[in-house]
């Protein structure tokens, strides 16, 4: 039998050990950036070619197929001829944008910003029993947050309670964060009633009339004006990041679809699709939007109440996301 | 394992409404949580201070901008100047005790902050930020826990840490809570407030009240069950002071709080292994400001007979049963465990 001392000394060593899990990951973000200041002439170009991958296809139309610089190539200390190196490089992508390979500038994830659509006045769909979407999408959201605590993420809320947030603000907040994700949650309300299952969104063109109508619905609270949406529209047909947001979408469909497909054999594949949702087109990086479910449809709702069911979609969206950074963090990463 | 002189244990429960903090060197002291800066030249000169911290921000609230930065136990999301607001605080009680911010003379500081039981990684990180430049180390733990710990009830207890912001409850079963054991209700002594002062605009449409009277009055006669006196407040009506019973209104508001923590009680109760859950039911300990509401634990009590029935008990002083239990933990833990925690 233990004695008080032993045991204090036993939860004492669980406490320390719970803090050092809440620690990791912040720390050591802080720390390298404070212990290495003098190194800029090591990170220089290292920008640079960020600044190619995150800037330069954003700036001309076309996709060709110009090769993509190799790390090796790239020369290691800043100088002029290296800056003329830079332009000219920037010149040919101009005209040639193409997505990085992922081997060349290795990614991770390390923010994940989780918007619980809709909330406060902006209710979103209602279904006919009275379950309302902001509900829905906010629990969903506090379960994904709670099971991503004990993730290596730094997981923030667009909203944490039932507050009227507009999209813009949505989009701010995920910029201002520096998020490495974006993961947008809605539930669906379509016709014919008898329609059901989750489908995942990535920004895009869309000529799909019924995918419009719901962009157009999900946009309502948007206070952009029409000139500054098709300015940030423009960008979104050249812009690098929406090839990682289709895969993030695909990793998500095919976890959520496989998942639910367990207790909801009915379930559709609704699958992944592109439409130019104003969270999706004003965010920086990698951002998807998942309709989780139908409120128009009743057998939906009646799962969508149950609170297992929400937490083996909050599950199923984390196993989506985990998955994603799994295959960015790994054999990619070692190619590089 | 006080290292003599050169450091000092310290134990902090950040309170949405009052923050307490307990020191090794004996040093015990309480503050509203509350945070202050002159809106302007004019208050400035008047207030003769940059910033007020607790009851002086409380009192000279006309010329400041009044911040009360913790919301439901944590850093509101949000705003920097919570944040800052947060560490004002955290200074203000870093120096009651006698610590200076400044000076070679200062003790390694190791900190234990009582957070909310099922608080976000994320708010627990913005907690740890804050402590930077205050504390050297410092270690987290959920409110209900540090009580627990501080009283050694770490077997088949149940603790109910009613704050402003939140109750906390937390079983005790030999190990360190994990989510299944914790759980946290915005049911508290500010719901009680809102509840009241809405109850009180219901039934006295005239009456011209604030949210700080409100709270003096249920700090001086909350209460549930039987009233011992009647409520009675004086309030402007129309300009002139009237004197208003609320002693209907002040029992609702308080009772408001009632089914929700029985029933959370109950749920964690029930998930107790079957053969000690009569050992929790009669070791039920209230603790947080709320907790001294009369009447309380006997309704309590009450509830627990429709389980088989059980012991619920106030612990002597609630005010600063959280931070004497992080204090309790900051004197236990080893120097190779503060290294680790190290800001």
């Amino acid at each position: 039998m233990e004695t008080v001392e032993q045991t204090k000394l036993r939860l004492l060593r669980e406490a320390v050990h719970d803090n050092l899990e809440t620690v990791t990951g912040i720390k050591n973000k802080a720390r390298a950036r404070r212990k290495h200041p003098g190194h800029l002439w090591l990170w220089l170009p290292l920008l640079l070619l960020g600044l190619g991958y995150f800037e330069l296809p954003t700036i001309g139309i076309s996709r060709g197929n110009a090769p993509v610089p190799h790390l090796a190539q790239l020369p290691l200390k800043p100088s002029l001829s290296a800056n003329d190196n830079a332009l000219a490089e920037a010149d040919v992508a101009v005209s040639t944008p193409r997505p990085l390979s992922r081997a060349v500038v290795p990614l991770s994830i390390k923010t994940i910003v989780i918007d619980p659509g809709h909330g406060g006045k902006q209710t979103g769909a209602i279904s006919d029993s009275g379950v309302a979407e902001k509900e829905i999408t906010l629990d969903v959201a506090l379960r994904l947050h709670r099971l991503m605590e004990k993730a290596p993420f730094e997981v923030f809320l667009t909203r944490e309670a039932d507050q009227t947030i507009p999209l813009e603000k949505r989009v701010t907040f995920a910029n201002s964060k520096n998020a490495d994700l974006f993961v947008s949650i809605h539930v669906n309300w379509m016709e014919p009633r008898d329609i059901r299952g989750p489908e995942t969104y990535f920004v895009g063109p869309s000529d799909d009339p019924a995918t419009l109508n719901i962009a157009s619905i999900e946009n309502k609270e948007s206070i952009y004006s029409f000139t500054d949406y098709r300015r940030i529209l423009e960008k979104i047909y050249v812009d690098t990041r929406r090839e990682e947001s289709r895969r993030l979408a695909k990793s998500i469909q095919t976890e959520l679809y496989q998942s639910l497909r367990q207790t909801n054999p009915a379930v559709e594949n609704r699958g992944v699709k592109m439409a130019p949702f104003v969270v999706l087109v004003g965010t920086q990086m990698p951002a998807i939007l998942v309709e989780i479910s139908c409120l128009s449809n009743d057998d939906e709702v009646k799962l969508l109440t149950n609170a297992d069911y929400r937490e083996k979609i909050a599950l199923a969206l984390l196993k989506g996301i985990r998955s994603y950074a799994n295959k960015l963090n790994g054999p990619d990463r070692k190619g590089s | 394992m006080d290292d003599a002189n050169e450091t000092l244990c310290i134990g902090i429960d950040l309170g949405t409404s009052r923050s307490s903090i307990s020191g090794s060197n004996g040093e015990r002291h309480v503050i509203d949580s509350y945070v202050g800066w002159p809106v302007d030249m004019v208050a400035r000169k008047l207030i003769k201070k940059s910033v007020l911290i607790g009851r002086e921000a409380v009192e000279n609230r006309s010329m400041l901008d009044l911040r009360r930065p913790l919301e439901r136990g944590i850093i509101k999301e949000g705003s920097g100047k919570d944040e800052e607001a947060v560490q004002e605080i955290l200074r203000h009680l870093i120096s009651l005790i006698g610590i200076k911010q400044k000076g070679k003379a200062r003790p390694k500081v190791r900190a234990v902050v009582g957070v909310p039981a099922e608080a976000f990684r994320v708010s627990k990180q913005r907690l740890r930020r804050a402590m930077e430049g205050i504390a050297d180390s410092v270690m987290l733990v959920s409110e209900p826990f540090a009580v627990a710990y501080g009283l050694e009830a770490l077997l088949h207890a149940l603790v109910i840490d009613i704050g402003a912001g939140t109750a906390d409850f937390c079983v005790m079963q030999g190990r360190y809570p994990t989510e299944e054991d914790q759980r946290t209700l915005p049911n508290a002594g500010d719901s009680i407030d809102e509840q009241l002062a809405s109850l009180i605009r219901e039934h006295h449409p005239e009456a011209q009240f604030s949210i700080h009277m409100i709270r003096e009055w249920k700090e001086k006669s909350s209460f549930v069950g039987e009233a011992k006196e009647r409520v009675i407040v004086t309030v402007p009506i129309k300009g002139k002071a009237t004197d208003l019973n609320i002693t209907d209104e002040m029992r609702a508001a308080c009772e408001s709080i009632l089914p929700p923590i029985c029933e959370t009680m109950t749920d964690l109760l029930s998930k107790v292994e079957p053969e000690y859950q009569e050992k929790v039911r009669n070791n039920v300990i209230l603790a947080g400001g709320s907790s001294l509401i009369a009447g309380l634990a006997d309704a309590i009590q009450k509830s627990l007979m429709e389980l088989g029935g059980g012991r619920a008990t106030v612990v002597k002083d609630p005010v600063f049963a959280g931070s004497d239990g992080g204090l309790a933990i900051a004197r236990d833990a080893s120097s190779s465990d503060w290294e680790k925690l190290s800001l």
